[in-house]
């Protein structure tokens, strides 16, 4: 395999940049995601109790609603506590509230739904059960604004797995024609070792091998130039840059995150394992005896 | 050592290469391979070391039915024989010695093995000062040497020659011809295709000529 240093660089140079656009769609793609999980997060019921229902009857209440289907958590806040909420959010301009009595306040529960349970089929039937208990006044929970977030979400998962099969696809071919160059560059060591009679492992397996050490180290490279662009680029020059201070009060809290550990392996793996069938997909034609 | 039993070779374009040809070469049997170009010599050879299948009759090698259903070890029987071609087949960015080696490590020796064997059979062909230079460097006539030693160090019963001297001039095909004539004494099968009548003639070894893909002759 001596004399071979050209095509093995073009080749890693190739999985690295393949594998350099697919970790940067994960990356784009995990981001979008933990973006919205947050989001997500942020879906609650808040069910305002009627004026009169005494505080003995919310005890019975908190236990029905937690037995609905899909409800994770339930909270009472009571008038006394959405007056101290109001006074916090306030801030300095708090003596507005002077002379308001908290009972003017109506008590609520505030409802976390299960992440199965976020969907709008789900929350309507919640909202239809909490609907049916006679303690309960108005029930918010933002509909229209949770059915567009909702259908975004949806609209997104799919074009993340579409754009992302296309991507697949089209590295996959990209690695599987570069291989095959690879291979047919080694045409006539390979016809030699035929008429030497090498056995079929002796020939088949360095170049498996080597597609195996070429995703590995194109996929490495990768992972490190996305590194570097999420770190000194993304973060310190676009964000610090270019991101509005009202913006990065938006944005608090929904951090950009750079692949966890797992899936950077997922990806490493993956360009391996597309090292190593590109060249067993691609030497099929080359590397067996044919008669 | 070698039998053909009505062996015929039709390419998928329909042009017949060979034509129920039928014959038998003895163990350490020198036999020239002849016939114009276009006769069938290099498709016969191409047979016998299992580049090619033929589309009917029977070939056995070294014992091996190799045209028998199922059978898949092509690279057992080449090890058994020794393959020369005319544009040698050498690695061109490697050394003499490095060009034998490789014959010995594709077939699974010991690297300690490789430079006791490289220099015996560089000795044999007499290339011995030249087992570190480049094949770039040699002559066509020592190129064909090396690709002969390639050939005979892992010491085939069988060789098969196809048109080994046909890049070479006179003198080398004389050097050529010493070695193969020095292997067929020590008892090595020797199947050598050629169209130059002339060399034929100038060896007392058996000729079995071809033409338009059938055996026409076949003469001691």
């Amino acid at each position: 395999m001596k004399g071979n240093l050209l095509p093995n660089l073009t080749t890693i140079a190739i999985i690295g940049i393949s594998m350099l656009i697919f970790s940067s769609f994960s990356l784009i793609a995990f981001n979008l995601t933990s973006f919205l999980k947050a989001w997500e997060e942020k879906i609650e019921i808040i069910a305002y109790v009627k004026k009169g229902v005494a505080l003995s009857d919310v005890e019975g209440l908190l236990k029905k609603i937690r037995q609905f289907e899909g409800v994770e958590a339930v909270k009472y806040v009571s008038s006394y506590d959405a007056m101290a909420f109001m006074e916090m959010k306030l801030g300095h301009q708090k003596d507005l509230l002077d002379g308001i009595q908290p009972g003017i306040l109506p008590a609520s529960f505030e409802i976390r739904l299960m992440r199965d349970f976020r969907n709008t089929n789900n929350i309507k039937d919640i909202v239809s059960q909490l609907g049916q208990l006679p303690q309960i006044d108005e029930i918010q929970y933002g509909q229209e604004w949770v059915e567009t977030f909702l259908n975004l979400v949806h609209l997104f998962r799919i074009t993340q797995w579409v754009l992302g099969g296309l991507l697949l696809m089209g590295i996959i071919f990209i690695t599987f024609n570069t291989l095959q160059l690879t291979i047919s560059s080694r045409k006539e060591e390979i016809e030699i070792m035929h008429i030497l009679g090498a056995s079929p492992s002796f020939i088949q397996v360095p170049f498996y091998i080597e597609g195996l050490i070429q995703g590995l180290i194109g996929t490495g490279l990768a992972i490190l130039f996305l590194f570097y662009l999420h770190y000194e680029v993304l973060l310190y020059k676009v964000f610090f840059l270019y991101v509005t201070p009202s913006m990065k009060e938006w944005l608090a809290g929904i951090p950009i995150l750079f692949l966890p550990p797992e899936k950077i392996a997922l990806v490493i793996l993956g360009g391996m394992v597309l090292g190593f069938f590109g060249s067993l997909a691609a030497s099929m034609r080359f590397l067996q005896y044919q008669v | 050592m070698i039998q053909l039993s009505h062996v015929s070779k039709t390419f998928p374009s329909r042009i017949s290469a060979l034509s129920d040809v039928s014959l038998q070469i003895s163990a350490g049997e020198f036999a020239f391979l002849t016939g114009p170009n276009g006769s069938g010599k290099t498709t016969l050879l191409r047979i016998l070391y299992c580049a090619e299948r033929p589309t009917s009759g029977d070939v056995i090698v070294n014992g091996i039915h190799i045209t028998q259903r199922g059978f898949r070890k092509i690279y057992q029987l080449r090890r058994t024989m020794g393959i020369v071609f005319q544009d040698f087949k050498l690695l061109k960015d490697r050394t003499v010695g490095e060009n034998i080696a490789f014959a010995l490590e594709v077939t699974g020796h010991s690297p300690r093995e490789f430079g006791k064997k490289v220099s015996a059979i560089l000795n044999r062909v007499g290339l011995q000062a030249r087992e570190e230079d480049s094949v770039l460097s040699l002559s066509a006539g020592e190129q064909q040497r090396v690709a002969i030693a390639r050939a005979l160090v892992n010491n085939p019963s069988l060789l098969l020659a196809d048109e080994p001297t046909g890049n070479l001039d006179d003198r080398m095909t004389a050097e050529v011809m010493n070695i193969f004539t020095y292997l067929h004494h020590r008892g090595t099968t020797v199947v050598f295709a050629t169209h130059d009548t002339d060399l034929i003639l100038r060896y007392p070894y058996r000729v079995i000529h071809l033409r338009g893909g059938r055996k026409v002759e076949s003469s001691a």
